[in-house]
């Protein structure tokens, strides 16, 4: 994708610059051009030089009690009582919040902020007693007033909960004393004390609750100390932890979304642990590497086939037993899991207590599905789609199913949806006939007794055991009720059951555990340890460095203005800027225009599968995304007017501060790029021109070509596979940030900048050589050399200051490209780069950034145009005239 | 090189892909969906010729059956790009100074808009498919093909016979088509050439961000893409469809310089 955008702005530019580089040929000498052209060739040794130089810079200090963990998912903010994000619980839960309760890994309930509880006869009054002296964060007491605020906070009528519908039955909280709180419930609720040990449960503090998105406090072992967006997450241990202080001084969440960058970060030793491991198919190779441990356990996440039971053929009974008989779950985990997952029988993890082991029910067998389809009268099948969520495991399983299914005559279309379409259609709108997705909530059984769930099972059976389950306080006849559930649910063939999703901790051989609480998910570092762990030392401030790239910017910027006012005169001058005025609002109309045809909604994806519909619609009005399109409109470009660009619908901060942070990575990202291209380019160019029709000529062409042709992720991955996992030179990705200094922040975008330059440098080289063979063939040219002149010096002082204005033209284009092209290899090296920033805003429809972010690169490119103009016309004395024509 | 030679390298690369092509679609060594978990993640051998993937599908049937994707997707992008971008172009080098501006600076705005943001509303707008892979590759080929076709009508509009043609009562439209069109001709398929290359390569990168061609019509990139994370212990699955997407766009950017350098070559003075 990014190699097309890489390549376009060059082709166009090389056409749209030929007719101008003739127009300023007979310009003799516009600046001192033997100095330049030998200047030019110096300037790659330098550049080579440099890069040797910071290749052989060692790491920084070693700190001994800091463990840096990777992850895949980056959280949208940092309060598990207002986001669905799993990512937002994993990071934070129970480091820095804490529940009432504690879920352990079998499903027991253990006291933690509470110190034990008492449940009335009737199951309808819960009575806690709150362990005492803890305090929050910020100094805070926790208190039963803490309780009481937490948890009615959940249940009020604005509030944004995900899982809110799951304390529907509290009423309200009262607060006794100070140490003790009583939960009123409206009806029995037996599951409430596991639901009160998950992340959205957490207690907060009234005084900070408001804050928590960005600055969470809680009563944790850790506490929250940074967060750089799009790169990582930094907890230090909370000195007056009310239980057993953290071993670790500090954890450090690294986020890495391509699972190909997680591997080379493990191996580089970029991270020591990865939680929740993204990649089965490496799992065997990293058990048998001695330098890592892998822990391996299922999860609560139960991947079914979701059959639309609400459409037919699948309101039929017998179709969708014939489905369940026709898969064949262990092939689906072979080939989608590479054997890692446990089949399932019904709506439940194997590993929970009180599990029922119905995989028998429906063995594989296609005689038996085909004989079921044949009595439903459906003899030859019938065709059906099978939509998937962008997640590996769903897709790969898809393919495999639809292969299976064909065999007993059903045929499959498989219909990828990125994420938000999928939210959209299947879930909401119920526009789908399968589905495959993995339901990650604890213990939702109850799933199968809502209304209008998206699955359309619709069965008073279930309710009925469902609701007999709430009010059953006695732990057997829970039991005996669940195994009825569990049955029912398989007997009706709701969907097809396939596997439990296998989890995989990966960690360097010498950190202890992170331990796993299965139920909901979660490490809990607080007894974790390190021998001696990596990590870079914070160094002297690196801000002088990024202020001197802005500086060098506007500077440049101010030369080619003045320059053009000198030559071309105010009143051309003026008619330039004005038109890119006129260009930018015209372009702000279009990007909004365009972005308003995206389907989904960005509160829905904050709160999830589970939200309640008032939870989602006050979550709407608190972003603003109420009101027409052209209100909405014109706010937007009034704030712009005003230097505002609004505040981001999942990060809840200025998306002015979201781009700046961004462009601190992809501007000195660019211009790095840049330079090294450029420098190698002249070097190509130059040389072929001179030595043209030579073998040098013809090898230095035959490997451009082969650079243009390889994918941009190849290119990357050779990369990290040769200089960060073999020798070592570099960290596989990721970006140390300008606070570490100069050096190490340059180290870290060496190999990206020459994953994008070397691309770039190929079209400019071979640009530049055919602008230099075509300069030399004019007449004047021809007719200095028949004069005598050299050609070396009728390259250097004729032919390349004559081409100089459309090379540079086509490097500004570039520069605009490389600011946010750049997604694949900001992926591939896991960059914080504004490529990245507007790819994951689109996915979760985060409107308001990417409108920012496009009008930000529109801006670059037509204002780079127009600079080209200026300097055009600063450098072409007749630019004027033609321009008046 | 010499021009005769890139284009007979580079045709002959072509023809191979498009044999590959028509071959699939009569005949694969094996169909190139069907799966056996049984017999996954085989290396390359007698019996499967680049081995086999995850689900037990020969790579080798699957890289003929993609090779009609990859050019289909390619073909129809750069008909888009052709179809709306030259008129445009025409039209700006025709038009007024301020019809030139305008278009001109909106092709700037088309432009910037990155790549991988249009491909993810079009997939969320239009749904899935090899379509919006054509669609979103296809946008970025009309500011291409319409600066190109300006640029070069620009020159021509400048020529004496365009002179005489105007004196002699020729509206705009119909100098546009029967005179500066003819002569860009050549240029225009040069640079379809090059555009057919970049759009196999940005399928492939579309493929990366999972928004290619569909599943289970195989699709070099989603290949590539897929075995990303396999490249450790079965290099197979990415060594082919890697080698088919760099053969294919090396053979039309070969063509497409030989076809460039011919015409330099062969141009009239003053050009």
């Amino acid at each position: 994708m990014s190699q097309a955008h890489a390549v376009i702005p060059v082709r166009a530019d090389r056409t749209r610059s030929a007719p101008l580089s003739r127009r300023a040929g007979c310009l003799r000498q516009p600046f001192g051009a033997a100095r330049i052209g030998s200047r030019l060739l110096r300037i790659p040794l330098f550049i080579a030089g440099f890069l040797v130089a910071l290749l052989a810079l060692a790491d920084g200090a070693r700190a001994a009690d800091q463990l840096i963990i990777g992850s895949q998912l980056e959280p949208t903010g940092l309060d598990p009582t207002i986001t669905a994000s799993s990512a937002t619980a994993q990071v934070l839960f129970p480091a820095v919040y804490e529940g009432l309760v504690r879920l352990e890994a079998d499903g027991v309930v253990k006291p933690l902020l509470a110190t034990s509880w008492d449940v009335s006869p009737d199951g309808k009054t819960y009575t806690f007693h709150l362990r005492q002296g803890v305090r929050f964060h910020d100094g805070a007491p926790f208190n039963a007033e803490a309780v009481r605020f937490s948890l009615e906070r959940i249940i009020a009528a604005d509030s944004i909960n995900p899982q809110k519908t799951e304390l529907t039955a509290l009423d309200h909280v009262e607060t006794p004393d100070a140490e003790t709180a009583i939960l009123r419930l409206n009806r029995p609720y037996s599951r409430l004390l596991q639901v009160l040990g998950w992340g959205p449960m957490v207690m907060m503090s009234p005084a900070s609750a408001a804050g928590n998105a960005l600055a969470p406090v809680g009563t944790g072992p850790f506490r929250f100390f940074d967060w750089k967006r799009g790169d990582s997450i930094v907890l230090v241990r909370n000195p007056t932890y009310w239980g057993r202080p953290a071993r670790l001084e500090r954890a450090v969440y690294k986020f890495i979304a391509d699972p190909n960058a997680a591997l080379a970060a493990l191996k580089a030793g970029d991270v020591n642990a990865f939680d929740a491991y993204p990649a089965p198919e490496n799992i065997a190779a990293l058990q048998a590497d001695p330098r890592f441990k892998v822990d391996t356990g299922l999860s609560q996440a139960k991947t079914i086939m979701a059959l639309n039971n609400a459409r037919p053929p699948f309101d039929n009974l017998q179709v969708r037993q014939a489905l369940s008989y026709a898969v064949d779950r262990r092939a689906v985990i072979d080939g989608a899991m590479f054997g890692y997952g446990e089949p399932i029988g019904s709506h439940f993890p194997p590993q929970e207590p009180g599990y029922v082991d119905l995989t028998g029910r429906y063995p594989h067998d296609p005689a038996k599905a085909r004989a079921l389809l044949a009595s439903a009268g459906y003899p030859h099948g019938f065709t059906v789609s099978l939509k998937l969520p962008p997640l590996p495991y769903a897709r790969r399983s898809g393919e495999i199913v639809a292969a299976q299914l064909a065999e007993v005559g059903v045929h499959v279309d498989l219909i990828n949806l990125e994420w938000m379409s999928w939210l959209e259609q299947v879930y909401i709108h119920h526009d789908f006939d399968m589905s495959i997705v993995a339901h990650i909530e604890p213990m939702d059984y109850n799933i199968y007794g809502r209304d209008n769930y998206y699955f359309g099972y619709n069965s008073p059976d279930l309710q009925s055991l469902l609701h007999r389950l709430d009010a059953a306080t006695e732990a057997d006849d829970r039991r005996s009720l669940l195994k009825d559930i569990q049955i029912k649910i398989a007997e009706d063939a709701v969907n097809v059951f396939l596997f439990d999703l296998p989890v995989f901790v990966v960690r360097d051989a010498r950190v202890s555990a992170l331990s796993h609480l299965t139920p909901v998910q979660l490490v809990d570092l607080a007894g974790t340890s390190i021998e001696a762990g990596d990590g870079t030392a914070d160094g002297a401030t690196g801000n002088a460095a990024w202020r001197g790239v802005l500086a060098c910017i506007s500077v440049l910027a101010i030369a080619l203005l003045s320059g053009a006012l000198w030559r071309a005169g105010p009143t051309y001058l003026l008619g330039r800027l004005g038109l890119l005025a006129v260009v930018l609002v015209a372009a702000s109309l279009l990007i909004f225009v365009v972005l308003q045809i995206a389907p989904g909604d960005p509160a829905r994806y904050m709160l999830g599968m589970d939200a309640m519909p008032d939870s989602v619609a006050a979550l709407r009005h608190r972003m603003g995304l109420e009101g027409g399109a052209v209100p909405r409109y014109l706010r937007w470009l009034g704030g712009l007017l005003r230097g505002d660009f609004g505040v981001s619908y999942t990060y809840g901060v200025p998306v002015a501060d979201l781009i700046g942070e961004r462009l601190r990575v992809s501007l000195p990202l660019a211009i790095y790029a840049l330079l090294l291209s450029s420098g190698l380019a002249f070097l190509i160019g130059l040389y072929s021109a001179l030595r043209r029709g030579s073998w040098i000529d013809g090898t230095l062409s035959a490997v451009s070509q082969l650079g243009l042709a390889i994918p941009e992720f190849w290119l990357g991955l050779v990369l990290v596979l040769v200089f960060a996992q073999h020798l070592h030179w570099t960290s596989a990705g990721g970006f140390p940030g300008w606070q570490g200094g100069f050096l190490p922040a340059v180290r870290g975008l060496t190999l990206p900048a020459i994953a994008l330059a070397l691309p770039q440098a190929a079209i400019l080289g071979r640009v530049l050589r055919g602008e230099l063979i075509d300069a030399l063939g004019e007449d004047y040219v021809r007719a200095a050399r028949a004069k005598g002149m050299s050609e070396r010096r009728a390259l250097f002082r004729h032919a390349l200051p004559n081409v100089l204005v459309p090379v540079f033209t086509l490097l500004g284009m570039q520069a605009a490209f490389l600011l946010a092209g750049s997604i694949i290899v900001e992926n591939v090296f896991s960059l914080p780069g504004l490529g990245r920033l507007v790819f994951q805003a689109v996915t979760q429809r985060d409107l308001i950034v990417v409108q920012a972010v496009v009008l930000v690169l529109v801006a670059a490119v037509v204002s780079v145009t127009a600079l080209a103009d200026l300097a055009c016309a600063t450098l072409d004395p007749r630019w004027r005239g033609r321009r008046e024509r | 090189m010499k021009a005769p030679v890139r284009i007979i390298l580079g045709s002959a690369v072509i023809g191979t892909v498009i044999a590959a092509a028509l071959l699939s679609l009569f005949w694969t060594p094996y169909d190139p969906t069907a799966m056996n978990i049984a017999e996954r993640l085989q290396p390359p051998s007698s019996v499967h010729l680049f081995g086999s993937d995850p689900y037990g599908r020969d790579i080798f049937s699957m890289i003929l059956a993609g090779a009609r994707g990859a050019l289909g997707v390619a073909l129809a992008a750069a008909l888009i790009g052709i179809g709306l971008g030259v008129p445009l172009g025409l039209w700006a080098a025709a038009g007024r100074s301020w019809v030139d501006e305008i278009l001109m600076r909106a092709c700037d705005v088309v432009f910037s808009f990155p790549a991988v943001v249009v491909a993810v509303l079009i997939a969320a707008s239009f749904g899935p498919g090899a379509r919006n892979a054509v669609i979103a590759i296809g946008i970025f080929n009309i500011p291409v093909f319409a600066r190109l076709t300006r640029n070069a009508a620009r020159g021509q509009w400048n020529r004496d016979y365009v002179w005489f043609a105007r004196s002699a009562g020729r509206s705009a439209l119909g100098i546009s088509l029967t005179h500066i069109l003819p002569n860009i001709l050549g240029l225009l398929g040069t640079q379809a050439t090059i555009q057919l290359s970049i759009a196999v390569l940005a399928d492939a990168g579309l493929s990366y961000v999972g928004l290619g061609t569909q599943p289970p019509m195989p699709s070099w990139g989603r290949m590539l893409e897929e075995s990303q994370t396999m490249i450790g212990f079965a290099p197979w699955l990415s060594l082919f469809p890697g080698l088919a997407v760099v053969l294919t766009v090396l053979g039309l950017s070969l063509l497409g310089d030989g076809l460039g350098a011919l015409r330099r070559l062969h141009r009239s003075p003053g050009e």
